[in-house]
């Protein structure tokens, strides 16, 4: 348990927007190197490929994607403050009063607004829109704001990893989590051959798995993703989607995908078999990579295998320890089983 | 001390109003080499009394209230979340997915909920404060052993520096004003002055001023000096309503203010170089100075406010220089006083 969970504190510490993985790409290409062949492709995917224990005819693709949601600089004031475009879909009531960095350098920066006091009612009960909100890094001047950051800086929430107790908390779960299990197999071998992509660019549409998943050409494909749970007091019923601590989720169909149903209940099999907590979404919602994956060339027959995480795409996602340990269990199994179909 | 490190100390002590008691023991510290301190447990002060107390010279009042804004546990649901209460004027825009620490038996994370974007067909309308659950991430009966009704929540942020000479954190609004005041003593800790100095650093301001009202009593001062903070310009707002960042005190003009004494620290910052910008306003000023003015029979009474943006947000922001610029015109106008 400690392995994957050390990964995931390391993962979740990198930033790394949409179009900007570098670090993320590093970091994982030092841990994996010299465990399998490894190639970058031109849009930066990390294509992986790991000698099992035996072979099958098959050829199987485990995928997670490397970015995260985030922000990027468009414009600097005269006066100093940079405006900003979201990177992917992140809600504009999680963004006032946070602290961000931006660019290379890290510079720390808030992303304020009009005081309270001199809020009207109606801008008092709403969220302020991304087109009137801004970053301050403390710059007085374009001039000033330019000698520490340029236009097209990513941004990135200030991150954090906290422990609490079974469950914890940090930034860019989504989808660290799917890369911490995919790096923990790589390390632990597989037992067939298998292809893995740490993919660029799944929050602005799935564009790295689209490519990575072209060049790999799988019959099968196992998406690990983080999805969301919204068990929280404010949803019941169906509408918590799923719930943290209730293991591994596996989907049966989401916006972009209709799932492999023989895959479908095979992980819900095993789940019984080596008695693994495994649940399924009771809401159609969200998407990942499976969507562009299962659609590559002739056609892929493709899972999803997902940690629950509340408060996805915020700078505070929840999991459970126990539920991250369950998807790596499941997934390998799965992995396995599929050779053997 | 370097002023970063005077006020990072201060930010550092949570002390949601009614609960100040970590923040009092902050100021205490940065107080003792200069004046003598008294924490009081009955209304939540400490006074701090420059060193060579003399009863026949009068004494001026410097005031800075030491309580933050925050949250106060109402409820723990049987699942293990938190319903809370707003302590002050909270912000509802930087309320959700905000990193918080709930002051229970021990400190603890926790996190305040929303919904993913996924699911909400509109994601415009912010939550009252009532509404919002905290995350705790315990069981509901564990939560319910650490936790009770009443407990305080804060969103706490490490002060950081930004560019040039500004910083970001939580709890600005007021420590700064501590800050400003600690320094002033600091740097008239050698001075023969014909007047006492005594400093209120007052709890419960944000919740109706209350500290003030009876630090101020058991002070026997002619004058005060109330220092606060107040907005600064940021895009969005009007400018005839705010100060700027970086220009100096904002010295208040008021007709609940004593005349006489706002031209005494205007003349002095002119007299004296020091920046300064004045800020008018119409009746009270919503600071201690509306309590302290009535207090013990009448007391001549000044605001002098350091520019901040983003009051009462964990991301408030606030220029040193500023502080320094304002420490330097109470100390000059300290001096001044006969």
């Amino acid at each position: 348990m400690m392995s994957v969970l050390n990964e995931l504190e390391g993962l979740c510490a990198l930033d790394g927007i949409s179009g900007d993985e570098g670090q993320v790409r590093e970091y994982i290409l030092s841990q994996i190197s010299d465990k399998c062949e490894v190639s970058v492709d031109p849009l930066g995917s990390i294509i992986a490929f790991c000698k099992g224990k035996k072979r099958s005819g098959k050829k199987l693709l485990i995928s997670a994607h490397m970015d995260e949601v985030g922000f990027i600089v468009r414009y600097i004031t005269d006066d100093g403050y940079l405006k900003f475009s979201p990177v992917g879909g992140i809600d504009p009531r999680v963004v006032f009063g946070k602290r961000v960095f931006v660019g290379k350098n890290k510079i720390p920066g808030v992303v304020g607004g009009k005081v309270l006091h001199h809020l009207s009612g109606s801008e008092k009960s709403k969220a302020v829109p991304f087109d009137k909100l801004y970053i301050d890094i403390g710059a007085d001047s374009k001039e000033q704001a330019l000698s520490a950051v340029s236009l097209g800086d990513s941004v990135c929430f200030e991150g954090g990893y906290s422990d609490m107790g079974e469950l914890l908390c940090a930034k860019a779960i989504d989808d660290r989590a799917g890369c911490a299990v995919m790096i923990d197999l790589i390390k632990e071998g597989v037992e067939y051959d298998t292809y893995f992509t740490f993919v660029v660019q799944e929050e602005i549409g799935l564009r790295g798995s689209t490519a990575a998943a072209f060049t790999v050409d799988p019959d099968f494909a196992i998406v690990l993703e983080a999805t969301t749970a919204a068990d929280i007091p404010a949803s019941q019923g169906d509408k918590k989607v799923c719930q943290l601590s209730k293991g591994a989720v596996v989907t049966f169909m989401d916006r972009h995908t209709m799932y492999d149903k023989e895959l479908y209940a095979l992980a819900f099999d095993i789940g019984r078999e080596m008695n693994i907590p495994v649940q399924t979404k009771t809401m159609v919602a969200g998407g990942n990579d499976a969507g562009a994956i299962h659609k590559t060339r002739g056609g892929v027959r493709t899972a999803a295998v997902s940690v629950p995480c509340r408060y996805l795409h915020s700078p505070v996602c929840v999991i459970d320890k126990n539920d991250l340990v369950s998807v790596g269990r499941l997934t390998r199994e799965l992995s396995k089983r599929i050779m053997e179909l | 001390m370097e002023i970063f490190d005077i006020l990072d100390t201060l930010c550092k002590a949570p002390g949601v109003s009614g609960e100040e008691e970590k923040a009092a023991g902050a100021v205490m510290k940065l107080c003792e080499p200069f004046c003598e301190c008294v924490y009081s447990e009955k209304n939540g002060n400490v006074t701090a009394t420059r060193k060579g107390f003399d009863k026949s010279k009068r004494t001026i009042l410097l005031d800075a209230h030491i309580d933050e804004i925050g949250l106060i546990v109402t409820d723990i649901t049987d699942d293990g979340f938190l319903k809370v209460a707003a302590v002050g004027g909270i912000d509802r825009r930087m309320l959700l997915a905000s990193r918080v620490t709930i002051y229970g038996k021990e400190p603890l994370m926790g996190v305040i909920t929303s919904t993913p974007p996924h699911l909400e067909k509109d994601s415009k309308d912010l939550p009252e404060v009532g509404d919002v659950y905290i995350d705790t991430g315990l069981s509901g009966e564990r939560a319910k052993e650490l936790i009770t009704r009443g407990d305080k929540v804060l969103v706490e942020n490490e002060l950081t520096r930004l560019l040039g000479s500004r910083v970001t954190g939580k709890a600005i609004d007021d420590r700064s004003g501590a800050a400003a005041i600690i320094r002033t003593l600091e740097m008239l800790k050698d001075d023969e002055l014909n007047v006492n100095v005594a400093a209120l650093f007052s709890s419960k301001e944000e919740i109706g001023e209350m500290g003030a009202k009876t630090g101020a009593f058991g002070i026997d001062a002619e004058w005060a000096a109330a220092v606060d903070v107040s907005f600064a310009y940021v895009p969005g707002d009007d400018k005839e309503d705010c100060g700027e960042m970086n220009k100096g005190a904002m010295i208040g003009v008021s007709p609940s203010l004593s005349r006489e004494l706002t031209e005494k620290i205007v003349n002095t910052a002119k007299s004296k170089n020091i920046p300064y910008q004045l800020e008018v306003m119409g009746g009270r000023t919503g600071t201690d100075a509306d309590n302290i003015a009535v207090s013990h029979g009448g007391i001549k009474t000044v605001t002098v406010s350091i520019p901040e943006k983003y009051m009462h947000t964990p991301a408030e922001v606030i220029d040193l220089d500023d502080i320094e610029n304002t420490a330097l015109l109470l100390c000059e106008f300290i001096r001044g006083l006969e």
